[in-house]
């Protein structure tokens, strides 16, 4: 009773790209969905987050906390989104990027000493002033990650977040995302085609679509 | 794989900077001597300030000197937000689309010809004034207010603006290519912030170090301007640009010491506006930072959304009208004042303007084709050598087994060696024409090499140039190299490759390209005016030297003509590649 996804369907056309979702993902909990590329994950974590591109229809309602999303632009959704790609600015420092997504009136003694707690938390201790592409990879992930969650997002989107990070890294960073999701006590919502993404015990949900 | 041919185009780019800086240096050189009373040929040899003490005691200098600076920098700052403030409101819509479609017809109206339209649209007499009157004004003669050539120079201010934003624009859509915009909006949405704000606070700082240098072209360009200033600007005093002009052509030859010191002052005053600019710049990044972080979401800008929509659509229609009032009045006969419409229409004018400007309308078409065409010449062979030069760094790369260091190293290093010859070619486009074209006139007076078309044309092509380069360079090097790596293969002959597989693949850029570098050089005035030491005269200079007193209708037909000349060569640029290829389907995108 957190995030719901009540009879989504998306049609392009007049056709639907998949079944009807249903779901509940509870604070914490994190949902997987798995399905060969082009079976419309992405579209429907873009439905989720407001930025359904035109030529699709949504149909059926997102839920979040009991409010229904169907009206609100991305922006007033408060729904954080992890890409595979870090996407942080190039032109701001460390600091700089997380910053950016903290709430408005907060002190900058304050800001300061969040980004510092978010930083000690990443491994990070020390990054602030750090250019983004002098960043190795797996630090880029992590520092993506802390700028989506201290805009204090009431849910999480992460589509294939892990896909461009090697096989040693990946174990480490997924492992990092699970826990802080489990700290902010946020549902999440995972996208992804490798099975060894899902978190254990999690939801998982294959996205298909019945012949005919 | 290196065939014959291939390793030896490093003598495009070698051969263009020599060309660049030699003439640039020798025109600047031949300002600055004479501007020190060193000017052997009529008898001043003894090098001294007093050249800079006429200078500046002539009357009214300051006033010139203030105006100029007053244009130039309105203009440009101007033209800068509006264009930021623009692409942030409307990036992608149906605006913008519409931008993309009307953007090379409107660029390619030369200046001279829009600055005529323009003066008939906002003179007390002009279109104008003539919608309002006499219901609304109750005017049945023309007003006496200085709407035209007004001491503070608005009108040629407005004039630069409606000019320049379409082309910062065309830049800027070059570069947003460059930054991952989409995503970029997904990611700032997410974080809650309006789409405005993520323009202003992300992108547009993203956006700005790839149109620096055409700002400064832009304020270079404004603070110079001679021929919209001399339809438009002020005239008692005018601003410093048209009084050099009209120092550099008098016939007391004395004043061409004077001529030199006014265009080296013109110089220092680009170089300290540019520099100013470049301090704003540093300081702006230190304070932006804070108000970037400061966590505000929302923006006013999003109120203000119409009004800059509006502002754009203004720019836009003030071109298009511009053309319509000049065809209106080529084709008029009668048009008394308050009369919206002209009451009698006739021919007469097109026939008299269509013999009495042949020679001049030759003359154009002959330097602008043959500037172009060694335009294109030269900037196939710089594209030709970058492409190369990236093409091997990727094969050594290759061989030494390739990390994700390695790829950054090359990656870097290439963009250094565009940013090079970049700068190379922006060159002419940021020191003011007048300056190093005055010197280089005085230098080929000295060699008895003035008033040959040659060198007229030669400095054509350092205009002409630096466009075409522009122009070409993001689609000649995305070229897909794999078909000229097969062809080679099957070929085995570099030239052959280039005639019979690249080169016709790239027509219609190549086409496009060629039309913008002839429309650039159809609108030199200029070098025309000095390089050509008043022996050659083309449509340029005719239009802008017949505006002072001439009839409007004649006025008309040659501005209407100047601003033909280019389309006719995008119209060909379009159409034959369409005839050429009208059977492959894989030549019509």
């Amino acid at each position: 009773m957190s995030l719901e996804l009540e009879n989504i369907s998306i049609l392009k056309q007049r056709s639907s790209i998949f079944d009807p979702v249903n779901l509940v993902i509870k604070p914490g909990e994190i949902t997987t969905i798995m399905g060969p590329s082009g079976c419309g994950k992405s579209t429907l974590l873009s439905a989720v987050s407001g930025s359904l591109d035109k030529v699709f229809t949504l149909k059926g309602s997102v839920f979040l906390y009991g409010r229904d999303m169907a009206n609100l632009p991305m922006e007033k959704r408060n729904i954080g989104i992890l890409f595979q790609d870090d996407l942080l600015f190039p032109h701001m420092d460390i600091r700089g990027n997380l910053a950016f997504a903290i709430k408005e009136k907060t002190s900058r003694a304050q800001k300061n000493k969040i980004i510092d707690t978010a930083l000690k938390t990443a491994g990070l201790k020390g990054f602030e002033k750090r250019d983004p592409s002098s960043l190795s990879g797996g630090q880029k992930a992590r520092i993506s990650l802390l700028r989506s969650l201290l805009a204090k997002p009431t849910a999480l989107l992460l589509d294939e977040p892990f896909s461009k990070l090697d096989q040693t890294l990946k174990a480490k960073i997924r492992a990092f995302v699970f826990s802080q999701i489990k700290k902010m006590n946020i549902p999440a919502l995972l996208v992804t085609h490798d099975p060894m993404d899902c978190p254990e015990g999690g939801v998982i949900l294959n996205l298909n679509k019945e012949k005919g | 794989m290196r065939l014959f041919g291939q390793e030896k185009t490093y003598i495009f780019p070698v051969f263009v900077m020599g060309l660049f800086s030699v003439t640039i240096l020798a025109g600047f050189i031949g300002t600055l001597l004479p501007s020190f009373n060193y000017l052997p040929v009529i008898g001043h040899t003894n090098l001294s300030l007093s050249v800079w003490f006429d200078f500046f005691s002539y009357p009214g200098i300051q006033t010139s000197i203030l105006v100029t600076i007053f244009s130039g920098m309105t203009a440009s700052f101007c033209v800068v937000t509006l264009a930021f403030l623009f692409i942030s409101v409307s990036y992608e819509n149906a605006l913008w689309k519409f931008f993309e479609k009307i953007l090379s017809p409107v660029l390619s109206i030369p200046h001279a010809a829009f600055a005529v339209g323009f003066g008939f649209l906002i003179a007390p007499s002009g279109w104008m004034v003539r919608l309002v009157s006499p219901v609304l004004t109750g005017f049945h003669t023309p007003p006496d207010w200085i709407l035209l050539n007004d001491p503070l120079g608005i009108s040629l201010t407005i004039a630069l603006v409606i000019k320049e934003f379409p082309f910062l624009i065309m830049v800027a859509m070059g570069a947003l290519g460059q930054l991952d915009i989409k995503k970029t909006l997904l990611v700032g949405r997410a974080l809650g912030y309006k789409k405005e704000q993520i323009w202003l606070k992300v992108l547009i700082p993203r956006l700005y170090p790839h149109l620096r240098l055409s700002i400064f072209a832009i304020i270079a360009y404004s603070l110079s301007v001679v021929d919209m200033a001399i339809l438009l600007g002020p005239n008692t005093p005018s601003s410093l640009s048209v009084l050099v002009l009209k120092w550099f052509n008098d016939p007391d030859v004395n004043f061409k010491l004077l001529a030199s010191a006014g265009s080296l002052c013109l110089f220092f005053i680009v170089l300290v506006s540019i520099f100013i600019v470049y301090l704003i710049e540093r300081i702006a990044h230190f304070f932006l930072g804070p108000w970037i972080t400061n966590g505000k979401r929302s923006s006013f800008l999003a109120l203000f959304k119409p009004f800059i929509a509006f502002m754009g659509i203004c720019i836009i229609l003030f071109t298009i009208i511009s053309s319509v009032i000049l065809v209106i009045w080529s084709l008029a006969w009668q048009w008394r004042f308050p009369d919206f419409l002209p009451t009698t229409w006739s021919l007469n004018f097109w026939a008299k303007g269509m013999v009495s400007s042949f020679d001049p309308v030759m003359t154009t078409v002959v330097t602008g084709v043959a500037s172009a065409f060694i335009g294109l010449f030269l900037t196939i062979g710089c594209l030709e050598h970058e492409g190369n030069y990236r093409k091997n760094q990727t094969n050594q790369n290759q061989n030494s087994q390739d990390l994700i260091g390695l790829n950054q190293i090359r990656k870097k290093r290439t963009n250094n060696f565009i940013k090079n010859i970049h700068y190379f070619l922006y060159l002419p486009l940021l020191v003011p024409q007048i300056t190093f074209m005055a010197g280089i006139q005085l230098l080929l007076v000295i060699m008895k090499m003035d008033g040959y078309w040659i060198t007229l044309m030669g400095s054509h092509l350092l205009f002409v140039l630096p466009y075409m380069f522009i122009a070409l360079s993001a689609t000649y090097l995305s070229f897909d190299e794999r078909v000229t790596d097969q062809a080679m293969l099957l070929r085995r002959s570099y030239a052959r490759v280039m005639l019979s597989v690249k080169w016709p693949m790239l027509l219609k850029p190549i086409l496009f390209s060629f039309a913008i570098g002839f429309s650039v050089s159809v609108a030199q005035y200029i070098p025309t005016m000095l390089v050509g030491a008043g022996r050659f005269s083309t449509i340029t200079t005719e239009v802008v030297n017949i505006a002072s007193g001439s009839d409007r209708r004649i006025m008309a037909v040659y501005a209407l003509i100047q601003q033909c000349l280019p389309l006719i060569m995008f119209a060909a640029a379009i159409i034959i590649p369409k005839i050429l290829y009208y059977n492959r389907k894989g030549m019509q995108v």
